[in-house]
């Protein structure tokens, strides 16, 4: 029997975002679907952020796909954004307001 | 006639004996993932070097101008990328352990490139790209032993195009407060030294879009500890044995059979290392 391949990629690991951030460019051609999780690893009391995802013919000039996500508000919280139909690349970007920073771990969980 | 050779996906290998692993990446990932420190209790404990040395991914090789390549035999290659940032690393492992203290061999397909951000030739842009291989004996270990292979693509704005090895790592750092785990990073840029081989400037093909695929094989000795020699392309490396890193056993690390890659940046630039495919064979 053959099986659905899948692959989940660390895009970030222990990374603080601060202002604009964005992933890094990740190939995923091969992929029918994909999810992006973002977890806290240290996030402070109050914080509120979005992110959006954004898709790639060539990983360099980017899009938005149209999706949008909340980011996590507690230490360890998990959120989730699913896409579907995304082409060659994929990343997640946005902007923080003022001083407002989270640290994350960011896995993108890829399947045929 | 060897049988492989009248394989169509291995007749371009000269495996020893059996074969290992043979790792076409038009399959999936097969075993690769991203090297990452020890660390204990938190992320932030990890030695700095290690905390970011990227995924791999799965390319088709597409371009913003040509479109899609593809690999050398397929669609995929196995593809490392480093983060647009002066130095920085991406660095992937397949980690076995050996049954047989023989000779192995490592032979791939690869190509590398800079990102193609800037409409310019970018030839110095990837400033190296290498292979490793961390091995510790079996039974009664007396070593722990790590064969690096780099080519000096560039540094700064000149062009080196030159194998380098390394004898020596950087000392080992205790990692948290159980006195149970260490680690010590040996891909900085001390200690490597240039063989005596001449320069290979491999083909580049004046822009950032078009890759050439070249051959890489190299042989280790397991039994003797013996880092034998290299080929490339036509580049062939059969003298006196290389230096290696060689640093008394870890406790939990017996029969190791680890291979690893990785490229490095020159500029705030991406590089990129492709894989179309690994073969390792050996005589056991």
């Amino acid at each position: 029997m053959a099986v659905r391949r899948s692959y989940t990629a660390t895009v970030e690991r222990n990374v603080r975002w601060a202002g604009e951030f964005a992933t890094e460019p990740y190939e995923a051609a091969w992929a029918s679907e994909a999810i992006f999780f973002v977890r806290a690893l240290d996030v402070a009391p109050g914080f509120s952020g979005t992110a959006v995802v954004q898709i790639s013919a060539d990983g360099i000039h980017w899009a938005d796909e149209g999706a949008s996500f909340d980011l996590p508000t507690t230490k360890d919280q998990a959120t989730f954004c699913k896409v579907s139909h995304f082409g060659g690349w994929l990343r997640i970007r946005g902007a923080l307001p003022g001083s407002e920073s989270i640290t994350v771990l960011v896995s993108l969980a890829l399947k045929e | 006639m060897s049988a492989h050779l009248a394989d169509l996906r291995l007749s371009r290998f000269d495996p020893l004996e059996r074969v290992i692993f043979y790792d076409d990446f038009d399959e999936g990932i097969r075993g690769w993932s991203e090297l990452i420190g020890n660390y204990e209790h938190t992320l932030d404990s990890m030695l700095p070097e290690y905390s970011d040395m990227r995924p791999p991914m799965l390319s088709n090789l597409t371009m913003w101008d040509t479109g899609t390549a593809g690999s050398m035999e397929g669609d995929y290659a196995l593809k490392l990328a480093s983060r647009a940032r002066a130095g920085s690393l991406a660095t992937s492992i397949k980690r076995l352990t050996f049954r047989k203290r023989g000779h192995i061999q490592l032979e791939c397909y690869f190509t590398f490139k800079p990102e193609a951000s800037e409409l310019r030739l970018s030839v110095n842009d990837v400033r190296a790209f290498g292979l490793l291989f961390d091995l510790q004996d079996g039974m009664n270990p007396e070593y722990r032993w790590m064969p690096h292979l780099r080519y000096h693509n560039a540094q700064d704005g000149q062009m080196i195009n030159r194998w380098q090895v390394k004898g020596a790592t950087r000392a080992f750092a205790n990692i948290g407060d159980s006195g149970e785990t260490v680690s010590h990073f040996h891909l900085g840029p001390e200690n490597w030294e240039y063989l005596d081989a001449p320069a290979q400037t491999l083909a580049y093909n004046e822009i950032a879009t078009k890759m050439n695929w070249h051959y890489l094989k190299v042989n280790v000795d397991l039994a003797e500890r013996r880092f034998l020699g290299f080929q490339c392309n036509d580049l062939i490396y059969e003298g006196e044995p290389l230096k290696y890193i060689s640093i008394p056993a870890m406790p939990n690390l017996n029969c190791m059979l680890n291979t690893a890659f990785w490229v490095e940046t020159n500029r705030d630039k991406r590089a990129f290392l492709y894989l179309d495919s690994v073969l390792l064979s050996g005589e056991f």
